[in-house]
């Protein structure tokens, strides 16, 4: 194709890119290092008592936004260098944790930037080998299963995936919630009153299942479609050699599925590490926070209805920065595959 | 090394039958090749020997042992497939060593078995590369390699050539040849090559819509075919076939009149079937026994085939390649009557 006409098929897409992901990138960036805050100035004033023989006078000093011509109050911006970034990572807190004097881990933990990491890497990174492992056995028994029965299976795996992910969490959480069934069912099999979605760790727990079983249906889709592909003649040629079914699968299934293996542990790692709608769903903020919760927490408005965008900005960055760590060992495994295919 | 019966083998594909009362001894040490078009039951007959499909009917038994209900592992056959079946994330050397891997053979004689099998096929040099670093000859003799390596008791090979350009499926044709001949273990190879057929087999199977048609040595399937469709099926061009009427040995087809045929009584509606290659340009004044106009000439190097139309049948003689004549021309054939086959016109069976 020549350079030309390739530029006018890609062309269109290079510009809403830029447009809707590039631009929106630099500009959270740029505004990580700026600080705008309104600006406030002094008003004294000065009040007088109609008091008879002697007047009284009091004056009274107190802030006051400063409004432009426009009748808007006006903002200031400053550039904060790392500032941001500072009050969120706390350094100084964590050099104090890990003195003499602090607690360690559990200090470190008392801050929300690093509460937030610890539960979404654990989160990522305990869900994605079950999303894998739950999706390929999926996908290998039903792909041995009698041809009838497979639609209505294959309708009945994909139905967590069919629900939206915050009705679904708010749906389990109804479950386990006071006199919810599950939570009946709990206390009646314990013998004891145990609110799950009181203590932190089983909650944690509860929310891992959830994004087990919400997204388990997608990887099984997804291998089931790269089951049917297998070379037959591969597979006959390894029953025949000799091989096992866990051998045909470590030598043969595997190694055919493994570029969609990659596929959905990248997509994966972007959608967890964004983990947002259990910490609502569960209503979890209190034993539990994520760090695109931390984000959307800055951003909401406070009682002055001010928004912390650069700290929330700064927060943004170094999530994406954490699923950028994440994706670098599937990304070169992905960048071999393409090389040694080529 | 094992002798393979197949006792009234069938095998049924819901109302289908695909393989009907199959009953075959395959000797040990022999090599055959089973035969016939598309869907003719060839493949299923060989999937049901390596236990890669299940007998409707019927037993198969490997070396005296009833084989119905193993495992296609328990068999020890090897096979080879069509698409060649190699682990495409495995080199060459593991792809060899792959059966000794899984079937927990001791581990210290791998490399020289590996080693071994390469040499046969002639792959020592590229046991570091991947399948998809081979040509379609090379992955097939890796193919090869694997099922020696094992040194199985019988090989099963699932029309190898057919992925081969022309020539590279002679010379691994020849190498297979070989191969068979150095290790003398039982082969049953299926083909619809009839060439392949004919060169390689101790025996040949012809087959059509899951039933043997034929069963015999390559010579005796060419020489005296035992029905219409094996006939048709074998030699190239296909043996000529013509529909006319027999009595008292003189048979009469349009322009074609055969004297000399034996006067056994199976007089009426026959079909005579004779090869291009028997078949010669009468000389001079001499009696022919069928005089028609050209209908093609075509040049193939070594020879020069003739086509003539008799009746509603089109008849090629093979002439020497000097022959030149011109579409039209009229042409006189001799057609001996010791060349000539008869069949059933109904049932297409030899008389």
């Amino acid at each position: 194709m020549k350079p030309r006409i390739f530029l006018f098929f890609v062309g269109p897409s290079l510009f809403l890119m830029t447009l809707f992901i590039a631009v929106p990138l630099v500009s959270v960036f740029v505004q990580s290092f700026f600080v705008t805050h309104q600006v406030f100035h002094e008003v004294t004033t000065k009040s007088c008592s109609p008091g008879f023989m002697k007047q009284t006078c009091t004056e009274s000093t107190r802030t006051e936004p400063v409004l432009g011509p426009d009748g808007v109050p006006k903002t200031e911006t400053h550039f904060v260098g790392l500032g941001s970034y500072r009050s969120l990572l706390k350094p100084a807190a964590v050099k104090a944790a890990f003195s003499a004097a602090g607690n360690g881990i559990g200090d470190l933990l008392n801050i929300d930037f690093y509460r937030a990491l610890r539960f979404t890497l654990t989160f990522t990174l305990v869900t994605l080998p079950l999303v894998i492992g739950f999706g390929m056995l999926t996908a290998l028994a039903l792909n041995n299963v009698t041809q009838a029965v497979r639609g209505p299976l294959i309708f009945t795996f994909l139905l967590p995936f069919i629900i939206t992910p915050i009705i679904g969490a708010l749906a389990m959480r109804w479950l386990f919630v006071g006199n919810g069934i599950m939570a009946d069912a709990l206390n009646g099999l314990l013998s004891q009153h145990f609110a799950i979605l009181a203590h932190g760790w089983s909650l944690e727990l509860l929310m891992l299942f959830f994004r087990v079983w919400y997204v388990a249906p997608f990887a099984f889709v997804i291998f089931y479609a790269g089951l049917q592909t297998v070379d037959r003649d591969v597979m006959e040629s390894a029953i025949v050699d000799g091989a096992s079914r866990v051998e045909r699968l470590r030598y043969v299934i595997i190694p055919h599925l493994a570029p969609l293996i990659t596929f959905v542990a990248l997509i994966h790692l972007m959608d967890a590490y964004r983990v947002f709608e259990e910490i609502i769903g569960f209503s979890s903020q209190a034993h539990r926070i994520s760090l695109q919760w931390l984000t959307y927490d800055l951003l909401v408005p406070d009682s002055s209805g001010n928004r912390a965008i650069s700290r929330a900005s700064a927060s943004s960055m170094l999530t994406l920065i954490g699923i950028v760590i994440l994706l670098i060992p599937l990304l070169r495994r992905a960048w071999r595959e393409h090389l040694g295919r080529g | 090394m094992a002798e393979v019966q197949l006792r009234n083998v069938t095998k049924h594909w819901g109302g289908f039958t695909a393989v009907d009362d199959l009953s075959l001894t395959i000797a040990d040490h022999e090599f055959l090749v089973l035969l016939g078009p598309s869907g003719c039951g060839k493949t299923t007959t060989m999937r049901m020997i390596a236990g890669l499909s299940d007998v409707s009917g019927g037993e198969i038994r490997i070396d005296g042992r009833k084989v119905n209900a193993l495992e296609p592992k328990d068999r020890d056959v090897a096979m080879v497939f069509q698409n060649y079946g190699l682990y495409p994330n495995l080199n060459v050397y593991e792809n060899i060593r792959f059966p000794l891997k899984v079937r927990k053979i001791d581990a210290s004689t791998h490399r020289e078995r590996v080693l071994k099998a390469a040499e046969l096929v002639e792959l020592q040099d590229l046991l570091e590369r991947r399948p998809r670093e081979l040509s379609g000859g090379q992955r097939q003799r890796v193919a090869l390699a694997r099922a020696i390596v094992r040194e199985p008791n019988v090989f099963l090979m699932d029309e190898p050539l057919s992925n081969l350009d022309a020539k590279l499926r002679v010379s691994t044709r020849a190498q297979i040849k070989n191969l068979q001949h150095e290790l003398s273990v039982t082969t049953v190879y299926v083909t619809h090559d009839q060439i392949e057929a004919m060169t390689l087999a101790d025996r040949v199977v012809v087959m059509n819509r899951g039933v043997v048609q034929q069963i015999g040595t390559p010579m005796e399937i060419y020489d005296r075919p035992s029905n219409t469709f094996v006939a048709g099926f074998i030699g190239s061009p296909a043996m000529n076939l013509i529909e006319g009427s027999l009595a008292g040995g003189v048979f009469k087809a349009g322009d074609m009149r055969v004297s000399g045929l034996p006067d056994d009584g199976r007089d009426g509606d026959v079909v005579l079937g004779f090869r291009a290659e028997d078949a010669f340009v009468a000389d001079g004044e001499e009696p022919a026994e069928l005089e028609a106009a050209i209908y093609s000439v075509e040049l193939q190097g070594d020879a020069t085939m003739v086509t003539m139309r008799v009746g509603g049948e089109l008849c090629s003689i093979k002439a020497a390649k000097s022959f030149e004549a011109r579409i039209g021309d009229p042409l006189r054939v001799r057609i001996p009557s010791g060349i000539c086959h008869r069949f059933d016109k109904k049932t297409g069976a030899r008389l």
